[in-house]
């Protein structure tokens, strides 16, 4: 594990002799507190040390995946009533019918569960997964349950998830930023689900768009020697700008982002130089020689980065637009779950063969479910449904091979062991050591934290 | 026609007659919920005149709609009988037993309606007419709740945003926005800060208004003027620069989602779309009346078909706001209702704050536009032909308007026949008129579930009113319903405002519907907006009276209000994309200000562009940002890299974010780096003659950022566009003085000049290196891109 930060201590160090200029900065910065990306204590012994975050935009149908209902499919064509919010103010959603899925199921490993057909290479992991199939959200709009997915709130942007990660626990390696968002494009509510909002700018996602160079200008123009002194100069003049203005997050952020990008340029040519990888590792998550973008793509980048030590890396499989919102037609779910099948269950060998499965939680989620009713049962897409969809953890201190809560009969609403996002987020930081009350920051006269007021861990999840 | 000429006079607000005008001309239309209150008895009549103008006023803000707090609705019978989370509001003929009298007498302090922040209590008069309506057994006449889309009548009638402009009193003045302000800052408790300084004033100002720093000589002169009209004559020159439109244009464009591609799956080039971007740049130059800027681009064709031949150009370049919506899809003949629904969500946005798209496939959830609604302006666009510019099926664009007279067409046409050549006719990508008809209705969108045919006509919430019927498409019409609209004055003043200060006093300058922001000065805004009609919709004034008020003066230092709603400050800035951009241009002496023109696109005939190998190609410009080549399906580098404006939907208002990538463009970009350069070889043939002074003792000491006054002597007047060539090689403290002046309008303090001498002396390489290294420092400096 590429624990690096000797190197940026001699980046600084080799600063500070280089040019002796500013000793009184670099000593500074070379102190625990001024580092907004040193190493925190978590609350108790965290069983993750990364995360790889696997988000799929638009709501996918939890009844055409991972919740198998055979009395959906029996009442096909039942006419139910409900109080749902995304029906109930809507003339044309009068009359509400049951309306089945269009997959098979069939139980897949040692444990047996059953997953749709859509999903069969992450249906061959189901042993080292468990499976949630009570989750629940608060939020039936596309932007309010996405922000709400990210940061714990469906209207206000606050810190994202990934944010709050890299604030608890900084990063292991200072020459890559400590949360990395890889994503074609921007999925809804746009760049607010990987900010910082309120906690300090470093701790923003970086942003990698799949491609020949995913982040550009990484190559330095100078020689080390001269960019390390103009780099002391810049700090010197932003540092006594900031200090002029008394506390202004934008202006820290900035201040801090030189010194990440100093490192990256080493460092990410390096993550995203796929030349070494064999075959069978292209061959196993679907890629061409020389591909630079597709989701296979981002799952082996997802996998170079934890292993440099970036702390959270979010992969989103396509934008705000053309995603698994199915209203028109559940047939797009065919190309939407083959685009990320083998990739996911290619990850997740990836990192079982290499023993990074034991310290890396793999979460996969959408921000809802789709409904298993439609206004007629003839139609040909499902609407969105905040009250029960299906997620997923493996890996890091994960029960493997296990099925946790349930639907109703027919997947409408979560009736056993519910999991609510917001306990969904308590499990997650609980794993990396943090007690979600615990874990806050004050601004503006209160105590933030991302579970707000809300949120119990999943025990029976943690092995 | 089925109405009569009374009810076409009735104003907006009157929507029970609304109701019944639009019974009387939508006749076999679905009415969605729409029931008309049948005929009152004398409780009735009680309840009319004394308590139902008490609820609107008084409640339904919160209680009225499907979101009302609580659950409890006031604005049906049924919602009171019903009542909220804590039971029936009312009990008919007994006021003691009723939750609703508890709330409105204020006795029980865990119970008090309207709360005391919304409006607090009751006067008596009106308890008693509530506590008389009670006894008498509550008798209510609304039998179901009147309802456009996401919205009951009711609630829509006293929505704050839909109201009529109070009249505008007096002459405007900034004075008087600086007391609206004021109050508030009262009321909260916060003490404004102090006047920015002379400097950090002309910065503000020059960015604020043409999107580029000031020269030193501008600095020099403005510090120099002591008269108390120094920065209104400021304002009124920045005002004059040609430079302003490229600035504000921009800001019009950002809200249009301007863009030179078309956005199909093949992403074809827009090679007339220009025209278009030139116009907006040029009519916020002019000053054209922004009603009339409006009513231009909606139909610009139909309204100066019958002017001068220049006039009647000018008309047909300003639709292509319309004709740049974006397009979809792969044969994109087949997707018109998407582009319809591009076309209608953004003038929507961008003229009223209104989410129109989303009535396409339904009513609206939360807002007062129906489906109906939807389709009776989607007709005036189905009505309309658009600029076709080509799709994988069919390469070659078509149906481009021609800016000359058919004559003089044919007379090019036929000459370029006869010498074998393509002829070359100024076109612009714009629209014209159709076939003007009616369309059907698109059952939840889709273009193949067809419903009732809908008359094109204005939206019913502000009055429904049809087409006269010598109408042609109704653009026409639309576009003069738009621009009288109280709503569009509040949406402009309140863009300007946010273009000035960072914030609209409605936050969500994009939505004024009820998921939007409540404005944080809603007296002010009417008051802007009353003045900005009276003043005859003129941009400029409005700059005028904004950016001379004490508030737009404040320094941007700390106060009691982390988000500055109150204003007690200014809110420090980042520069835009564009205005990085075009900063590195300008300092390094590189800057072309001339108006860009058409892209260098690969001609017509060429084109084979496919979903596999869609359009892709990144322009160099040395003009300003604004005449960058901007891609929908790829967005330009650069702007992504600084958030630009998202050119596939509206962007009201952009976001900032800071980066690690945005460092590295500092460190490593090429066009950084030769901008740098470009600085270092200026200062170095100038450098005598406009930093010669060595900071002293009269200077202020400046450490890092804190806002110096420019104290410069004001007998080193030299001017850097008469250079007068030194003989020798500026010191270190002189070279930096006129670094410092150029990149941020002041001079280096002592520890500054000590700190440059220092860097000079271990950096290596040649004098040359050592100074074009300094310049990367400087350009890299947040002092340089933030604005105070």
């Amino acid at each position: 594990m590429g624990n690096s930060s000797p190197t940026r201590r001699c980046f600084l160090q080799s600063a500070v002799t280089g040019t002796a200029l500013f000793p009184g900065i670099m000593q500074q910065l070379l102190a625990a507190e001024g580092d907004p990306f040193a190493q925190r204590e978590p609350h108790h012994t965290p069983r993750a040390k990364n995360v790889i975050f696997l988000f799929m935009t638009g709501g996918v149908s939890h009844v055409d995946t991972f919740d198998p209902k055979p009395n959906l499919v029996r009442d096909h064509g039942k006419e139910i009533e409900l109080d749902h919010p995304e029906t109930k103010a809507r003339d044309d959603y009068r009359h509400l019918y049951l309306k089945r899925p269009q997959w098979s199921f069939r139980p897949y490993g040692e444990c047996g569960t059953e997953v749709s057909e859509l999903f069969p290479h992450v249906g061959s992991c189901m042993d080292d997964i468990a499976l949630i199939r009570s989750m629940h959200t608060g939020h039936s709009n596309h932007y309010n349950a996405t922000l709400g997915m990210h940061t714990g709130s469906y209207n206000v942007a606050r810190p994202s998830i990934g944010s709050w990660v890299s604030y608890g626990l900084g990063t292991m390696n200072q020459n890559l930023p400590g949360f990395v968002v890889i994503a074609p494009r921007q999925t809804y509510a746009g760049t607010q689900v990987y900010a910082s909002d309120f906690l300090p700018g470093a701790h923003q996602g970086t942003l990698v768009v799949p491609g020949v160079e995913p982040v550009a200008n990484v190559k330095p123009v100078t020689t080390r020697d001269r960019q390390m002194l103009e780099l002391a100069a810049i700090r010197r003049f932003n540092a006594a700008h900031l200090r002029a203005r008394g506390t202004d997050p934008q202006l820290s952020a900035r201040l801090k982002s030189f010194e990440t990008a100093f490192g990256m340029q080493m460092a990410v040519p390096d993550a995203f130089d796929f030349s070494k990888e064999s075959a069978a590792t292209f061959a196993s998550y679907g890629l061409q020689p020389g591909q630079t973008a597709g989701f296979g793509w981002q799952c082996l980048a997802a996998r170079r980065l934890i292993e440099r030590g970036v702390r959270f890396v979010e992969l989103i499989d396509t934008g705000s637009s053309n995603n698994w919102d199915a209203h028109g037609d559940m047939m797009t779910h065919v190309s939407l779950a083959k685009n990320v099948d083998q990739p996911i269950a290619a990850l997740l060998r990836d990192l079982k063969q290499r023993g990074m499965l034991e310290d890396t939680l793999v979460v996969w989620t959408s921000e809802f479910g789709r409904t298993p009713f439609n206004n007629s049962a003839d139609a040909k897409g499902r609407e969105h449904h905040p009250w029960a969809f299906s997620s997923w953890m493996a890996g890091a201190g994960i029960k493997p091979g296990i099925v946790h809560g349930a639907t109703d009969e027919h997947g409408l609403r979560a009736v056993e062991n519910p999991v609510h996002m917001h306990d969904f987020h308590a499990t997650i930081l609980h794993l990396m050591g943090f007690d979600h009350e615990r874990l806050t920051y004050r601004h503006a006269g209160r105590d933030y934290r991302l579970t707000d007021v809300a949120g119990d861990v999943v025990s029976e999840l943690i092995s | 026609m089925m109405f009569s000429p009374r009810c076409v006079s009735l104003r907006y607000t009157d929507v029970m007659s609304i109701v019944r005008v639009a019974i009387g001309f939508l006749t076999g239309v679905a009415m969605c919920g729409w029931l008309v209150t049948p005929a009152c008895g004398q409780d009735d009549a009680f309840f009319e005149k004394q308590v139902r103008p008490i609820l609107v006023t008084h409640c339904y803000k919160c209680h009225a709609g499907a979101n009302s707090r609580g659950g409890l609705r006031l604005d049906t019978r049924a919602g009171w009988q019903k009542g909220g989370d804590t039971g029936p509001a009312v009990v008919p003929g007994k006021p003691d037993e009723s939750l609703l009298m508890q709330a409105v007498r204020y006795h029980d302090t865990d119970l008090q309606m309207p709360p005391p922040d919304a409006g607090g209590r009751l006067t008596d008069a009106e308890i008693d007419a509530l506590e008389k309506w009670v006894r008498l057994g509550a008798p209510d006449p609304r039998e179901s709740v009147e309802s456009i889309g996401g919205m009951s009548v009711e609630a829509a009638k006293s929505w704050w945003a839909f109201q009529p402009l109070p009249k505008a009193r007096g002459r405007a003045s900034a004075a008087a926005i600086d007391r609206f302000l004021d109050e508030k800052l009262r009321q909260q408790g916060i003490a404004s800060v102090a006047q920015a300084d002379k400097r950090t004033l002309i910065r503000r100002a020059t960015f604020d208004l043409t999107g580029l720093p000031p020269t030193p000589k501008d600095v020099e002169t403005f510090v120099a003027d002591g008269s108390a009209a120094a920065f209104a004559t400021l304002v009124d020159r920045l005002l004059a620069s040609p430079q302003y439109g490229v600035r504000y244009g921009r800001h019009w464009l950002d809200v249009v989602r301007y863009a030179d591609t078309a956005g199909e799956n093949s992403d074809r080039p827009l090679p007339h779309a220009w025209r278009y971007r030139n116009w907006v740049i040029d009519s916020f130059n002019r000053d054209v009346p922004f009603d009339e800027f409006t009513k231009l681009q909606l139909a610009g064709d139909i309204l100066r078909a019958q002017e001068p031949q220049d006039r009647k150009a000018e008309g047909i370049v300003a639709t292509g706001y319309l004709a740049v919506a974006r397009r979809f899809g792969h044969d994109i003949d087949h997707n018109l209702h998407l582009l319809y629904e591009d076309v209608i969500d953004n003038l929507g946005k961008s003229f009223l704050g209104l989410t129109t798209g989303c009535a396409r496939c339904h009513d609206h959830k939360y807002d007062p536009i129906s489906a109906e609604d939807y389709y009776a302006i989607a007709g005036i666009f189905d009505s309309t032909r658009f600029a076709f510019p080509g799709c994988e099926p069919r390469s070659q664009p078509y149906d481009l308007v021609p800016l000359i007279p058919a004559m003089e067409v044919d007379a090019i046409t036929k000459a370029a026949k006869r010498s074998g050549s393509k002829p070359v006719i100024p076109v612009a990508y714009a629209v014209a008129e159709k076939e003007p008809h009616d369309m059907q209705l698109q059952q939840g969108g889709d273009p193949e579930r067809r419903g009732d045919m809908v008359p094109r006509r204005w939206l019913s919430v502000f009055g429904g009113q049809p087409l006269p019927s010598n109408a042609g498409s109704g653009r026409r019409e639309l576009a003069g319903w738009i621009s009288q609209h109280p709503l569009f004055a509040r949406v402009v003043v309140n863009r300007v405002w946010q273009w000035h200060f960072g914030t609209g006093l409605v936050a969500t300058s994009n939505d004024f519907g009820s998921r939007g922001a409540a404005p944080s000065h809603p007296e002010l805004l009417d008051w802007l907006a009353s003045h900005f009609v009276a003043s005859g919709h003129r941009v400029k004034t409005l700059h005028r009276l904004i950016m001379n008020t004490k508030a737009y003066q404040r320094s941007s230092g700390n106060a009691l209000d982390p988000n500055n709603r109150w204003l007690a400050r200014f809110s420090r800035r980042r520069l835009s994309a564009e205005e990085i951009r075009d900063s590195l241009l300008f300092v390094s002496g590189q800057l072309d200000q001339e108006p860009g023109e058409a892209h260098p696109f690969p001609k017509e005939e060429t084109w084979k562009f496919t979903q596999h190998a869609p359009f892709n190609a990144v322009y160099d410009t040395n003009k300003r940002s604004v005449y960058l080549m901007v891609q929908r399906q790829r967005r330009h580098p650069f702007l992504a890299l600084f958030d630009g404006a998202d050119p596939n939907s509206s962007t009201g208002r952009r976001q900032v974010t800071t980066v690690p990538t945005q460092a590295l463009y500092f460190l490593n970009d090429p066009f950084f780096h030769k901008q740098a350069n470009g600085l270092a070889e200026r200062l170095e043939r100038t450098a005598s003659t406009w930093g010669l002074r060595a900071p002293s003792a009269s200077d202020s000491p400046v450490s890092g950022g804190e806002e110096p006054t420019n104290t410069r002597d004001p007998r080193d007047r030299e001017n850097e566009d008469n250079p007068a060539w030194g003989s020798e090689a500026p010191s270190t403290e002189a070279w930096l003085t006129a670094a410092f002046r150029v990149v941020f309008q002041r001079v280096p303090a002592a520890n500054e000049v000590k700190s440059a001498q220092q860097f000079f002396d271990k950096y290596p390489g040649s004098q040359a290196d050592k100074q074009r290294a300094y310049v990367r420092v400087l350009l890299a400096s947040s002092e340089f891109i933030y604005v105070e």
